[in-house]
């Protein structure tokens, strides 16, 4: 048998520490040896090796192809048991198959040989070096993680390790973490002034996840040791306060992208209800609709799907795209679910509205009795339970700044929501369609005496405003559930809007909507309860309404039944 | 609007005081109708009475109140606790808490339960709670001048967020699953056929009351102003009344009566929980209020029986399109016959009166109730 006298591969190295069954201490020197080295194939091959998956074979009478009679090799067995329960051997130190002297690869049976051991101190060498193989592990964000865990468990056997791989950490954030890490196992440290130093380190970093253990050390060191508690106090108040800005940029995030999701949802309302008058209770199910394109559009991008509306059914082929242009799909659901929705309202407008713009309150009850019809088509068409829509990779990770976690699609809400609005603000204010729309709304007669087709006008912009909840619905299939009855969670929300808003006027609605998103996210917050903040907000767009009749602002008119 | 009875239709109240008084339960405990008939007929009564009270606000003032399921599932509620409390130790724990505060861990009845352990004041209760409610939102919303829609929507609001509080473990009203089980009622054992008979001739009789009540109350110079503030509420403004008084009267006293539909509405039915006070349930009582016919009073009756009485039968025939066979109804009644069922005996003989004397020129229609509140 060679020695290592030149490098070894790790493989090697580790083939070799197997079969040398009888020098616990050498086998342990060896892999103590493989400490740092970042090569990936070690935390296999230990692995494998604790989990009993190393053999040692003894080469028979006339050898195998490089092996003298009675050598001994490792070896791994294949997972192809013929009848005779017979297995494909390989030599673990090169991968390759085992041949005998004729160059025929050797079969061997696995209970004829002596499986390859590891005892107590040999596994615990091996942790070791596959906690060190962790923390190096290529992935910096993998290696952040491993870290942080290891700095949670707090056990301070780990420290040596963490203590090596600070020196030649690279990463920013890694290092950071290194030394929170470090920090937290050096409080379960004997010594005062290793356990106060680490202290303030957590303390200066604001370390969120030192939290608990400074609480728990200020609690055991109270009577035994006075300054450490007083030092762990110091840190956890530190950090407490940090914790408090934190979560108030959080809430403050949080809302801003619920008041998005209002606004979003309410602007195609603003349109109908605010500027054309119609209380539209299906406008939620507008939302349903163009939330069901989306999940149409995102299946035939995909598989297909298949579909059994009223007993009968039928299956849409899908485009069976991967990668980048499956995760594209959401670009064209969007003018998709835009579209749909458009062409729902058209239909609306054109069969129920239009008998009604001179009875408001009838208008309210027809349109519930078309959200009931439209509520259970979607249901027989595509089931009463909810769908999975995904959202593309694109949308689904985050960043963190300062510890405040910003959602990508919280983000894209945000981003969303302005794009719509200043779409639809350009719309109504720089365009000619938009000035017919403005004149309409404002004077119906005057504007047909002027010649402006009001009827044409009314269909376009009922079908603008379905459109945008069309919108809202392809957004909220990115951030919820979607199922039939999506749109009746938004609707009572989205008419508070615009009624404390103050209807005609978009700018009311925006501000309110960031009234509304803002408030309940803070009392959720301080309530610690959705549903209690929800009727906290209701009851206080009641008062609110005692304040201001008409909404934020008002749109002045001498009618005095306006 | 006529001002006083006329003979027609004191007769026709007086066959169905007989009917439902007498005839019927007789015939039930003779054993010729079924007790699940009396239950059902039972049920759709006490929805009348929830539709009377939505028209007296829509039919006849011009208010769409969103909020009746809500005061009709309070009264409920509030009778609901009396039963929950006088199950005793009947129920599953065995123990004289409700069950579900056992299982949500007290070992004492919470001090706002401990008076319902009297009828009086759950009776009490059942006006006082809705009463007040209303009142206190009344005030505040007719004090700003919030109507029309705006109304709607902010009464939709108000159920909405009742609802959800309701959903809550932490009210303590038995949450998601609400209050049934129910074993007595005044000593009387709820699951024997005659006390569920006893209770049917009480909603006849509520019925009854609230029809000839609010028959009357519109017939009187007071009706007058209400249908006045329908109309015109601007007007009647310069006029010198104040009409937000007479609104505020009206939402009290409908959500009163809502509250007596719903006191009664749950010993027959056995269970009370928070998905009868969702918006939804409003809007399907105001359905009942359009298909029957509004501002008149039978008509709400009559949509409460027959929409329910179809929807008892489409929800087992078809049980798939029976929304959309409600939201289609609702539809074709707004769109195309704005009086409801009650209108239909008025138009047919117009359409009669026109064929006969084609050539003479029609006497004008005098303007329904229906037809002035539609361009209001």
């Amino acid at each position: 048998m060679a020695t290592a006298a030149h490098a070894e591969s790790p493989r090697e190295t580790v083939a070799h520490a197997v079969v040398l069954t009888d020098n616990a201490d050498e086998q342990r020197r060896l892999v103590s040896g493989l400490a740092g080295n970042s090569d990936p194939d070690i935390p296999r091959l230990l692995n494998l090796w604790k989990e009993s998956g190393f053999f040692i074979a003894t080469a028979p009478a006339g050898g195998w192809q490089g092996l003298a009679e009675g050598a001994k090799v490792a070896v791994t067995l294949g997972d192809d048991k013929d009848a005779d329960d017979k297995q494909a051997a390989s030599v673990l130190a090169t991968g390759a198959p085992l041949r005998d002297p004729a160059g025929q690869p050797v079969r061997l049976v696995a209970t004829d040989l002596d499986n390859a051991d590891t005892d107590f101190d040999l596994r615990l060498a091996m942790k070791t070096v596959l906690d060190l193989a962790a923390v190096t592990a290529a992935d910096p964000v993998q290696r952040r993680q491993v870290v942080e865990q290891i700095g949670l468990a707090q056990d301070p056997a780990k420290l040596p390790v963490l203590r090596e791989r600070v020196k030649v950490e690279t990463d920013a954030h890694v290092q950071q973490a290194l030394r929170v890490a470090i920090a937290l196992l050096e409080l379960r440290s004997e010594d005062a002034a290793t356990q106060i130093a680490a202290t303030n380190t957590l303390g200066a970093v604001r370390a969120l996840s030192a939290r608990d253990a400074l609480t728990t050390l200020a609690r055991e060191t109270e009577t035994t040791r006075p300054q450490v508690a007083r030092a762990a106090q110091a840190a956890g108040k530190a950090i407490e306060t940090h914790l408090q800005v934190v979560n108030f940029f959080g809430t403050l995030f949080r809302g801003l992208s619920l008041a998005s999701v209002l606004l979003v949802v309410a602007i195609g309302l603003a349109i109908t209800f605010g500027l054309m008058g119609i209380i539209n209770m299906a406008h939620g199910e507008l939302i349903a609709i163009g939330a069901y394109t989306t999940y149409l559009v995102q299946n035939l991008f995909g598989n297909g799907m298949a579909l059994s509306p009223f007993g009968w059914s039928f299956r849409l082929p899908g485009l069976n795209a991967g990668g980048w242009f499956y995760e594209s799909y959401f670009l064209f659901a969007l003018p998709l679910s835009f579209l749909s929705a458009a062409l729902a309202g058209v239909l609306l407008e054109r069969c129920v509205i239009r008998f009604l713009y001179r009875r408001p309150l009838e208008s309210l009850l027809a349109t519930w009795g078309v959200s009931l019809v439209l509520q259970q088509l979607l249901r027989s068409v595509f089931g009463a339970n909810n769908v999975q829509v995904y959202s593309p990779s694109w949308l689904s990770g985050h960043w963190t700044v300062f510890d405040v976690l910003l959602g990508w699609n919280r983000v894209f809400v945000i981003a969303f929501a302005v794009a719509i609005i200043a779409g639809t603000w350009a719309l109504l204010t720089k365009t000619p369609f938009g000035l017919l729309i403005r004149a309409v709304t404002q004077n119906r007669a005057m504007a047909a005496c002027m010649g402006v087709r009001t009827e044409r006008v009314n269909v376009l912009t009922f079908a603008f405003g379905s459109g945008l909840a069309g919108l809202a619905g392809a957004f909220l299939a990115q951030i919820g559930n979607v199922g039939p009855s999506l749109g009746q969670n938004y609707i009572v929300d989205s008419f508070m809007t615009v009624v404390v808003g103050g209807v005609g006027n978009l700018f009311g609605t925006v501000i309110s909507a960031l009234g509304i998103g803002v408030t309940d996210q803070g009392l959720q917050q301080i309530l610690g309860n959705p549903v209690l903040g929800k009727i906290l907000v209701l009851c206080a767009i009641i008062l609110f309404l005692q304040w201001k009749p008409a909404g934020l602002f008002v749109t002045r008119s001498r009618n005095l039944e306006g | 609007m006529r001002r006083n009875f006329s003979r027609s239709e004191l007769i026709a109240v007086g066959v169905i005081a007989l009917l439902g008084l007498i005839v019927l339960p007789a015939l039930n405990s003779a054993g010729l109708i079924s007790n699940f008939a009396i239950n059902l007929w039972g049920k759709y009564l006490c929805y009348a009475v929830l539709a009377i009270s939505v028209d007296l606000l829509w039919g006849y003032t011009g208010l769409l109140s969103l909020g009746q399921a809500l005061f009709f599932s309070l009264g409920g509620y509030m009778l609901g606790m009396h039963l929950m409390l006088m199950i005793g130790k009947l129920g599953q724990y065995k123990s004289d808490l409700p069950d579900f505060m056992v299982f949500l861990g007290y070992t004492s009845l919470p001090t706002f339960w401990q008076p319902f352990r009297s009828f009086l004041f759950a009776a009490l209760m059942i006006l006082a709670v809705p009463g007040l409610l209303s009142g206190v939102f009344g005030y505040l919303a007719f004090r700003s001048r919030i109507k029309g829609v705006y109304f709607s929507i902010l009464t939709q609001a108000l159920t909405y967020a009742g609802s959800l509080m309701f959903f809550r473990n932490d009210l303590l009203m038995g949450g998601n699953n609400g209050f049934t089980d129910f074993k007595l009622l005044l000593g009387l054992d709820l699951r024997t056929p005659g006390v569920q008979r006893g209770l049917f001739i009480a909603t006849v009789a509520l019925l009854l009351l609230v029809y000839l009540g609010c028959r009357w109350l519109t017939m009187t110079k007071f009706g007058l102003v209400q249908r006045a503030v329908r109309d015109s509420e601007t007007r009647v403004l310069f006029s010198g009344y104040a009409a937000a008084n007479y609104k505020l009267f009206i939402f009290v006293l409908a959500a009163i009566i809502a509250s007596l539909g719903g006191a009664l509405y749950v010993p027959q039915v056995g269970i009370i929980n928070p998905s009868e006070m969702t918006p939804d349930k409003s809007l399907e009582a105001v359905v009942w209020c359009a298909v029957g016919g509004r501002g008149t009073l039978f008509g709400p009756v009559l949509g409460a029986i027959s929409v329910n009485a179809l929807k008892s039968w489409a929800t087992r025939a078809y049980p798939d399109s029976w929304l959309i066979i409600l939201g289609g109804l609702f539809i074709l009644v707004v769109l195309f016959l704005p009086g409801g069922i009650a209108s239909v005996p008025g138009l047919l003989a117009r359409t009669m009166r026109r064929r006969k004397k084609s050539d003479e020129p029609i006497a004008a229609v005098p303007a329904t109730a229906v037809s002035a509140a539609t361009e209001a």
